[in-house]
C-alpha cells in the first residue's frame, strides 16, 4: 500500500506532512484547494498526480490526524472539507522534529569534513 | 481508538463512502476545469486537461478502496493468526482455559435452552404479548374452567378484543381409516373463534369460524396441524374432505393450519383441532371444568383494571350459579373460586408452573459458574502475561502502540472464548439430554430442546462477554509495564509481580466467595431432597408396576369392570406376580375426587357436611402397594358386589372426625350430607395409615376408601392398575401387554410406570435442582481449587529466593509449609466472609423451593465452610511442600 507518485519519488511520509502543514497554514480546505496549494508551494519541483492526494487524505483521516465534513465551496458547490485535528497538530510537531533531525544529520554528511 | 472506530464504521458504510468519493472526484475535476475555462480553454479541452492532471482515476479509486477496507481486515487476520499461534504454542494453558470456559458456557447454554423453550419463546401467533390466560383457582383443580363461565367472559368486548375457549391438548384415539392397532393423536377442542383470535392462517382449506361451533354435537369437522399432516398423513394432497376418526368420532377435514403452529401449549403440541361443541356430554353444565379461557386483551386496558374486572365477573357468575347453596359445604367450595389474569404470550405450560422457578435459580447458578470459570481464565492469562512480559516489551520498543497490543491480547481472549463455546455447545447438548431425563415422560412428550437462533445468539453473547470479562484486566495489566525495565529484567517473574499477585489473589477470593454461594445452595437443595426422600409415603412396595387402560368409547362401566376382573385374574396367574389391585384416582396420578359427608357422633359434622377425599379401590389394594392396616380389614373380592356399604378410613380421617378414638371400626358415615345425622349408612371396617396419594409435600387429607363400584363412585374415572411382582418392570410390562391384547386388542395400555417412578416424577423438579446444583457446586469447587493452587504455586515460585534465604538462616521447613498453607487459608477465610452473607441473600430467593430446611440452616453453613477449608488446604498442599523443600543453593541459582 505504498503511495505512488509518477514523476518525483516521494519519501515515505512526505506527502502526509505536506498535507498536514498545508492544512495548518490554510485552515479547512477541500481536496482541490489542497492540490493547488501543494502544487504552488512546491513550485513545479514536485509533479504529483492530483488524484494521489485522496488515498493519502483517507489514510490521514483513518489515523485521526485530520477530519472531514461536507460543506459548500466558494462557487457554491458541495465539497468535502478537510481540517486538522488536535492529534494532527501534535503529529506535525513530532514530524517536524524528525525532519529537523534528519536534515541536520544529512547535512553533517554533505558538508565537507573540516 | 478513533482510527479503529472510523474503520469499523467504514465497514458498514462502504456504499455511502463510494458515492462520496465519486462526488469528491467530480468536484475536483469540475473546479479545475472551471479554472482552465477561465483561462480561455473550451469546455471539452478544459475537462480533458483536468482529467490528465488528476491522473488515473480508476487506479486511484482502487487504491482508495483498498486503503478503506484492508487495514481493518488485515490487522484482524494478523491478530487472529498471532492469537492462534500463541494458543498453539502453549497447549496446556489453552486446554485449561478452553475447558474451564467450555464447562461454564456449556452449562449456561444447556440451562438457557430450557429457559428459552419454556419461558421466552413466544407463540407463533399475531401479537402474542396481548394474549392472557384467565386462570381459575379454588375447588376442582386449577386453570381450567367451564363453558358457561367462558360465555360470561366472552360478553366483555370492552376488556378483550376476543375471547377463546380450548380444551387441553389431550391424547385421543386416532384412525385415518386403516389402523391395525390402537393409535393416538393430540386433540384440542376449540371455540369457533380460536384461530381468528390468535390470528393463525390456513395453509390449506379453511379454519373454523363461529358458524362451525353453534350446536352441540352438530359440527363433525377437523383441522390438522401442518406437521401432523406432513408426518402422519404423508402430506396427502386430497386431505380436504377426507373423513378421519378422532376420539372415535368421524370428522371431515376442512383445513390445515399454517406451518409452525401447534396450539397454545408449550410441551403438548396439538395435532387435530375439533369444535368444542363436539365434546361429549353436556358441555353447558357449570360443574364441568374442561376448558381453558384465553383472551386477547385490549392494549389500552391496564392490568390492574383487568384483574379487578375479572374478579367482578367471576363473583357475579358464581353468585348466579351457586348463590342458593351458599350454606352447604359444596356451596362454600364452589363460591371460593377466583380468576387470575396471567400473561399467555409464551404459551401455556404446566411444566413451567412446576419448573419455572427452579429453572430460574439454576440459570443464576450457572451464571455464577461461568463467572468462576472467567476468574480462572483471567488468572491463567495474568500468569501467562508475566511469562510473556519480555515479548510484549520487545514489541513495544519496536513501535507497537498499546491499543494495538491490547487488541491483540483481547483477540486471543476472544479466540479462547469462541473455542470454549464451540466445545461448550457439545457439552450443552449432552447436558440438556441429562436434564430431560428428570422430566416426567408425560411432561417432555413433544418437548424438544434444539438450539435455535436465540440460544446460539445467547451462547455467542456470553462468550464475547466473558472474553471481555476475563481478558480485559490481564490485557491492561500486561501492557502497562515499563518496557526498558522488563527487557533488562529478562522477563523474570519479579517485574510487576507484586501487583500481579494482588490481582490474582483478589480473583481467587472472588472465586471462593462465589463457590460458597453455589455450595451452600447445592447443600440446601440436597438436604431438602433428602428430607423429601425421608418422608414415608405410606406404602413400602416400590417395585409395583402401574398402568392405565384406555377403552373404546362405547364400553360401559360394567364392560370395563368385567374386563378388569378378567385381566386381573390373568395377570395374577403370571409367574412372579404376587398381588394385583386397582385404585381410582390411585397413587401419584394427579386428579382428586371428593364428596361431602356427615359422620354421626362427630362434632365436626354436627352443623354442616364436610368434603373428604375419596379413593375407589379394588380388593387387596393396601397389600399390593405394601401398606399394613392399623386396625380392621381391607376389601376382598366379595365386598366388591356386596350391598352392605363399607369403607376404610385413614388416620387423618380419624384425627378430624374422631379425635381421641383409636379404633373407628363399626362407626358409620353417610354421603347424604343434607341432614345432620346423614342418611344411608356406610360402615367403617378398617383404619389405614396416612398414604400420601397426591405427592410427598401434600399432607394426607381425611380420606375415605370405598370399594370401586360404591354408589358414590358412580361418576368414577377409570382406575390405575397395580401389579406387585418380583419381576423388573422391563420384563413385566411386555407380559402384561401380551395378556391384554389376548383378551381384547381394542383396549390399550397407557402410562406404564413403576410406583417408585411415579413418586420420583412427582418430585422431578426437586430432583433436577438438587442434582444439577450439586454438579454446579462441584464444578465451582474444582475451578476454585485450581485457582488457589495456581496462585499459591505462583507465590512460592516468586518468593523462592526469600524462602531459600530463610531456610538457609535456619527456618524449619514445617514453619515454611505453614506459612504457605496459612496464606491459602487466609484467602479462603476472606472468600468465606464475603460468600456466606451472599449465600444468605441468595437463600431468600430459593427459600420457597426448600422443604423442611431454612436457607440460613447453621449446619449447612458450617459444613460449607469446612468443605471450603479442606479444599483450600489440599489445593495449597503441593505448593506448601514445594516451599518446604526448597534448597538454599537452588534458590540462589534462581536469582
Amino acid at each position: 500500500m505504498s503511495t505512488r507518485s509518477s514523476k518525483t519519488d516521494l519519501l515515505q511520509g512526505t506527502l502526509d506532512l505536506m498535507v498536514l502543514r498545508t492544512l495548518e497554514a490554510m485552515g479547512p480546505q477541500h481536496g482541490f484547494g489542497l492540490a493547488q496549494r501543494i502544487g504552488q508551494i512546491s513550485a513545479g519541483m514536485l509533479d504529483l498526480n492530483q488524484g494521489t492526494l485522496y488515498p493519502a487524505l483517507l489514510r490521514l483521516e483513518q489515523r485521526g490526524w485530520i477530519a472531514s465534513r461536507w460543506g459548500a465551496s466558494d462557487a457554491n458547490r458541495r465539497a468535502r472539507f478537510y481540517e486538522l485535528t488536535k492529534a494532527g497538530r501534535k503529529q506535525i510537531a513530532r514530524e517536524q522534529d524528525d525532519w529537523a533531525r534528519t536534515v541536520a544529520l544529512m547535512q553533517r554528511f554533505l558538508r565537507p569534513v573540516e | 481508538m478513533r482510527t479503529l472506530w472510523s474503520r469499523f464504521r467504514a465497514l458498514f458504510s462502504a456504499a455511502r463512502s463510494e458515492r462520496e468519493l465519486n462526488e469528491e472526484v467530480e468536484t475536483h475535476l469540475a473546479m479545475r476545469a472551471a479554472e482552465l475555462r477561465a483561462q480561455g480553454l473550451d469546455a471539452a479541452a478544459a475537462r480533458a486537461a483536468a482529467r490528465r492532471e488528476f491522473g488515473g482515476i480508476d487506479q486511484m479509486k482502487e487504491e482508495y478502496r483498498d486503503r478503506r477496507a484492508i487495514p481493518w481486515i488485515e490487522s484482524l487476520t494478523r491478530d487472529l493468526r498471532h492469537g492462534l499461534r500463541g494458543l498453539r504454542h502453549n497447549p496446556a494453558f489453552t486446554a485449561a482455559a478452553v475447558l474451564s470456559l467450555a464447562l461454564g458456557i456449556g452449562a449456561n447454554t444447556a440451562i438457557f435452552s430450557f429457559v428459552n423453550a419454556l419461558m421466552l419463546h413466544m407463540l407463533p401467533v399475531e401479537e402474542p404479548e396481548q394474549l392472557v390466560n384467565l386462570y381459575r383457582t379454588g375447588g376442582w383443580g386449577k386453570g381450567y374452567a367451564s363453558y358457561p363461565l367462558y360465555l360470561e367472559f366472552r360478553k366483555r368486548s370492552d376488556l378483550f378484543s376476543g375471547v377463546l375457549a380450548r380444551s387441553g391438548s389431550h391424547e385421543v384415539r386416532f384412525d385415518a381409516g386403516h389402523a391395525t392397532r390402537v393409535d393416538y393423536a393430540r386433540q384440542e377442542m376449540v371455540s369457533g373463534n380460536y384461530f381468528e383470535v390468535l390470528g393463525v392462517k390456513p395453509a390449506m382449506g379453511r379454519l373454523f369460524t363461529e358458524d362451525d361451533n353453534r350446536t352441540p354435537h352438530a359440527h363433525p369437522l377437523a383441522i390438522l396441524s401442518y406437521d401432523f399432516w406432513r408426518t402422519r398423513l404423508g402430506m396427502d394432497p386430497g386431505i380436504l374432505g377426507r373423513v378421519l376418526h378422532v376420539d372415535e368420532q368421524p370428522l371431515t377435514v376442512i383445513g390445515v393450519a399454517a406451518p409452525g403452529f401447534h396450539g397454545v401449549e408449550v410441551e403438548n403440541r396439538a395435532d387435530v383441532w375439533v369444535p368444542a361443541m363436539m365434546a361429549r356430554g353436556d358441555i353447558m353444565q357449570p360443574g364441568m371444568h374442561w376448558i381453558w379461557i384465553m383472551a386477547r386483551r385490549r392494549p389500552e386496558i391496564p392490568r390492574s383494571r383487568m384483574q379487578a374486572a375479572a374478579n367482578t365477573i367471576m363473583q357475579q357468575y358464581l353468585t348466579s350459579v351457586y348463590g342458593r347453596q351458599r350454606n352447604t359445604a359444596f356451596g362454600k367450595w364452589a363460591l371460593d373460586q377466583k380468576i387470575e389474569v396471567h400473561d399467555a404470550g409464551v404459551g401455556l405450560s404446566t411444566l413451567r408452573d412446576a419448573f419455572g422457578k427452579p429453572l430460574t435459580i439454576l440459570m443464576a447458578a450457572v451464571g455464577l459458574v461461568l463467572l468462576i470459570a472467567c476468574a480462572n481464565v483471567a488468572n491463567l492469562l495474568i500468569a501467562r502475561g508475566a511469562a510473556r512480559s519480555r515479548e510484549i516489551a520487545m514489541r513495544f520498543s519496536l513501535g507497537a502502540t498499546r491499543a494495538r497490543l491490547m487488541r491483540q491480547l483481547l483477540m486471543e481472549s476472544l479466540l479462547l472464548a469462541l473455542l470454549g463455546s464451540a466445545l461448550g455447545l457439545a457439552f450443552a447438548a449432552w447436558g440438556a439430554r441429562y436434564l430431560l431425563l428428570f422430566l416426567p415422560a408425560a411432561a417432555g412428550d413433544a418437548f424438544t430442546i434444539t438450539p435455535d437462533a436465540t440460544v446460539l445468539a445467547f451462547t455467542l453473547g456470553i462468550s464475547v462477554l466473558s472474553a471481555i470479562l476475563f481478558g480485559l484486566a490481564p490485557a491492561v495489566r500486561a501492557t502497562a509495564l515499563d518496557p526498558a525495565a522488563a527487557l533488562k529484567d529478562g522477563g523474570s517473574q519479579q517485574t510487576g509481580g507484586a501487583a500481579r499477585a494482588g490481582i490474582r489473589r483478589t480473583l481467587v477470593v472472588v472465586q471462593v466467595a462465589l463457590s460458597v454461594v453455589l455450595v451452600v445452595t447445592a447443600a440446601l437443595f440436597a438436604r431438602s431432597l433428602a428430607g423429601l426422600r425421608a418422608i414415608h409415603p405410606g406404602f413400602t412396595a416400590r417395585n409395583v408396576a402401574t398402568f392405565d387402560l384406555d377403552f373404546p368409547r362405547a364400553w360401559k362401566r360394567a364392560d370395563k369392570a368385567r374386563h378388569r376382573e378378567l385381566l386381573g385374574a390373568r395377570i395374577a396367574a403370571l409367574p412372579g406376580v404376587t398381588s394385583f389391585s386397582y385404585g381410582a384416582p390411585g397413587p401419584y396420578r394427579g386428579g382428586s375426587w371428593s364428596a361431602g359427608i356427615r359422620v354421626p357422633g362427630s362434632a365436626r359434622t354436627a352443623r354442616e357436611g364436610v368434603e373428604v377425599d375419596i379413593q375407589g379401590v379394588g380388593p387387596a389394594y393396601f397389600r399390593t402397594i405394601g401398606t399394613r392396616l392399623v386396625t380392621g380389614r381391607e376389601f376382598d373380592q366379595g365386598d366388591m358386589r356386596a350391598t352392605r356399604k363399607i369403607a376404610v378410613v385413614n388416620a387423618a380421617f380419624l384425627r378430624e372426625f374422631f379425635p381421641g378414638l383409636r379404633d373407628p371400626t363399626g362407626r358409620i358415615l353417610s354421603f347424604d350430607d343434607a341432614k345432620p345425622e346423614g342418611g344411608d349408612p356406610t360402615y367403617i371396617v378398617g383404619l389405614a395409615p396416612d398414604i400420601l396419594h397426591e405427592g410427598l409435600k401434600t399432607a394426607a387429607k381425611a380420606t375415605v376408601y370405598l370399594p370401586l363400584g360404591h354408589d358414590v363412585t358412580e361418576t368414577e374415572f377409570d382406575p390405575t392398575l397395580l401389579v406387585q411382582s418380583q419381576l423388573p418392570s422391563r420384563t413385566l410390562f411386555p407380559e402384561i401387554r401380551r395378556v391384554l391384547s389376548q383378551i381384547d386388542p381394542e383396549v390399550a395400555l397407557t402410562d406404564p410406570r413403576t410406583l417408585s417412578e411415579r413418586v420420583d416424577d412427582s418430585i422431578f423438579a426437586e430432583r433436577a435442582v438438587a442434582a444439577l446444583s450439586e454438579f454446579f457446586g462441584g464444578l465451582a469447587l474444582m475451578l476454585a481449587a485450581i485457582g488457589i493452587y495456581g496462585v499459591m504455586a505462583y507465590g512460592v515460585a516468586r518468593r523462592t529466593a526469600e524462602i531459600g534465604l530463610r531456610i538457609a538462616l535456619g527456618a524449619a521447613p514445617a514453619r515454611i509449609a505453614w506459612l504457605v498453607l496459612g496464606d491459602g487459608l487466609l484467602l479462603i477465610a476472606i472468600g468465606l466472609s464475603i460468600g456466606l452473607p451472599l449465600s444468605l441473600a441468595a437463600g431468600r430467593v430459593s427459600a420457597s423451593l426448600l422443604y423442611g430446611i431454612q436457607p440460613d440452616d447453621p449446619l449447612t453453613l458450617v459444613l460449607t465452610a469446612i468443605v471450603l477449608m479442606a479444599i483450600g488446604v489440599s489445593a495449597a498442599f503441593l505448593p506448601a511442600r514445594r516451599a518446604a523443600t526448597i534448597a538454599p543453593i537452588e534458590a540462589l541459582r534462581h536469582e
